[in-house]
């Protein structure tokens, strides 16, 4: 046979077989589910893979360039209780979802907040934080307007990070008010300082953070909680095991208070602070 | 003035020529100005050399940091792509130029689908729909398990630590499809720029179609091809940096985990270019000497 028709046969036979498939028989389908389970992957595997990205102080780079921050320590106590090894897989914010359907790990832990529309796309476990949206201004810009009412204007301009919550929190609080989406958190920040933009919504404690590190331009308008979220860890659909695993891990660890102690050194004290280089 | 052949006259400065060069000047000047009134930052430059080489306590020397380490595996991903790329560019302009159709379509369609797409769109599906299946078979993260320890020296030395292996074999793939497809066509261009009776000559003393190739053709295409292939792998080195989209650990990558934590943002961008502006310009002027060296074979 000439080699062009030996490719073309084949490709015909390939695509034949993937058009049989394997149908999957009722009574197996209870067993291949535990088997395929992530949690089958994780302890055959000896380590669990967790999905993560840089967002200050759920999980940062110290100055010897290692992860540290809450949620590093959630994750690497997930590990160790489970009897595994931890490898955190630090990934783009706008790609982690489909990273995790692509399977490059097995767990988003990421201080990602429940919302109906990513419930669609993957499954949540219980929550393990409950984060606060909170806002800082621009002094100079914002410094007269009245809060919250001047502020749903639109002359008003906030910016947030993509994908965030804080997006759609701004939305719906400033609904007339504009809004400047980037894809770096501290871009979103360095529009405010510049006078570019008017404010910023963001989770506690960066807003007191920020004011800090840029006490001459920006204040809080209030130091309220706007609104509250559900952060919680992110998995595949499709595998109750792990569901199940994850929630209880969680259920635990808040029964005996180790996960509001954890909270609390991270997000109400600054005690970590001399392990960054932190902006001045 | 690459070859001795043409010489250019060297001229004393116009007025022009000078009048340009200080409105120039002018201007840098001006936008450094208005960029310290403009934007409210406070720089601070101290911190860079800490994130690049750091003292280690437990070891006892110099260790390299997130910056360092990123320029390596930018380092690693160019040179495999590079030669990824290079290949799979020679087969398929080698394709693009056959007298038969089906190679030529199967090559056509390949430099078609990738040229007509913007890099960012073509990452995101080849790495979520195809990478993230093809690295599985691969087996890579079971090679990392089992090697001996000797492999997984060389292994750490070819492409960097063995627990990131998948995450850069994958910008690896990436890049390498993505650039051949532009090799392809100067390949193709080199290949077709070759006189056609120079073919007919060789085949006509007996040589097979691939003696042609090997003897005639490509020692002088190859030459037309360095300069805009030098072009190319100069871009090659820039694109690296669209991988960090897809979270490959490089330069640009680890760089804005930086940015992210210590929110230093502006200090890190500039001497990222700079690292970057000194890789291309190495590589632009390497590919000039050997430009140089391959003219002096020219007929």
């Amino acid at each position: 046979m000439r080699p062009v028709k030996q490719l073309i046969v084949g490709i015909t036979f390939m695509l034949g077989l993937l058009l049989i498939g394997s149908p999957v028989m009722a009574g197996e389908l209870q067993q291949q589910l535990t088997t395929e389970s992530v949690i089958e992957t994780i302890m055959k595997r000896g380590k669990v893979k967790v999905g993560m990205a840089t967002f200050v102080p759920w999980a940062m780079r110290n100055k010897a360039g290692d992860l540290i921050g809450f949620e590093i320590d959630v994750a690497t106590k997930l590990a160790a209780d489970l009897g595994v090894e931890i490898e955190f897989v630090p990934t783009a914010w706008s790609g982690i979802i489909p990273a995790l359907i692509a399977g490059n790990f097995d767990v988003i832990i990421g201080g990602m907040s429940v919302t109906p529309k990513r419930n669609l796309t993957i499954n949540f476990s219980r929550p393990y934080a409950h984060s606060g949206m909170g806002i800082v201004a621009n002094k100079k810009l914002a410094g007269d307007l009245a809060w919250p009412d001047g502020y749903n204007s639109s002359k008003v301009t906030f910016t947030c990070r993509r994908g965030a919550t804080s997006c759609t929190d701004t939305q719906e609080l400033f609904p007339k008010a504009k809004l400047r989406q980037f894809d770096d958190s501290s871009l979103v920040l360095q529009e405010v300082v510049n006078g570019n933009a008017h404010a910023v919504l963001t989770s506690f404690p960066k807003p007191t953070l920020w004011q800090g590190q840029n006490p001459d331009v920006l204040f809080n308008p209030t130091l309220e909680k706007l609104t509250e979220g559900d952060e919680s860890f992110g998995m595949r659909k499709g595998d109750p095991d792990a569901l199940n695993v994850f929630s209880n891990w969680i259920m635990v660890n808040t029964s005996n208070g180790w996960l509001d102690k954890t909270w609390k050194y991270w997000f109400t004290t600054m005690d970590w602070s001399d392990q960054v280089d932190l902006k001045k | 003035m690459r070859t001795s052949k043409y010489s250019i006259r060297i001229r004393s400065a116009h007025l022009i020529d000078v009048a340009v060069i200080s409105a120039v000047i002018g201007f840098v000047v001006y936008v450094a100005y208005r960029v310290d009134t403009v934007l409210v930052y406070n720089w601070y430059w101290g911190f860079i050399p800490d994130y690049v080489l750091r003292w280690d306590e437990e070891i006892g020397r110099y260790a390299p940091n997130l910056l360092l380490k990123g320029l390596f595996t930018t380092f690693r991903l160019a040179v495999w792509s590079l030669l990824l790329a290079s290949l799979i560019g020679v087969i398929m302009g080698v394709m693009r130029t056959s007298k038969r159709l089906f190679p030529r379509m199967i090559s056509r369609l390949y430099v078609e689908f990738v040229r007509n797409m913007p890099p960012v769109v073509f990452l995101f599906i080849f790495y979520f729909f195809i990478s993230s299946q093809l690295i599985p078979i691969l087996g890579i993260d079971e090679i990392s398990v089992r090697a001996s320890p000797t492999t997984l020296a060389v292994l750490e030395i070819a492409f960097g630590p063995p627990e990131l292996l998948s995450n850069v074999i994958s910008g690896i793939i990436c890049l390498a499809i993505f650039e051949a497809a532009y090799i392809t066509e100067i390949v193709r261009a080199g290949i077709q720029s070759i006189d056609r009776g120079q073919i007919e000559a060789g085949q006509s003393i007996g040589l097979s179609h691939f003696q042609v190739l090997r003897w005639i053709v490509l020692p002088q295409a190859v030459q037309r091809m360095v300069p805009p292939l030098a072009g190319q792998f100069i871009t090659l080195i820039k694109d690296s940096s669209l991988v960090s989209l897809i979270s490959i650990q490089e330069l640009t990558f680890l760089a804005q985990e930086v940015a992210y934590s210590t929110q230093y943002v502006f200090e890190i961008w500039i001497f990222v270019a700079v690292m970057y502006f000194c890789i291309c310009y190495s590589l632009a002027w390497l590919f000039g000497r050997v430009e140089k060296r391959l003219s002096v074979y020219r007929g």
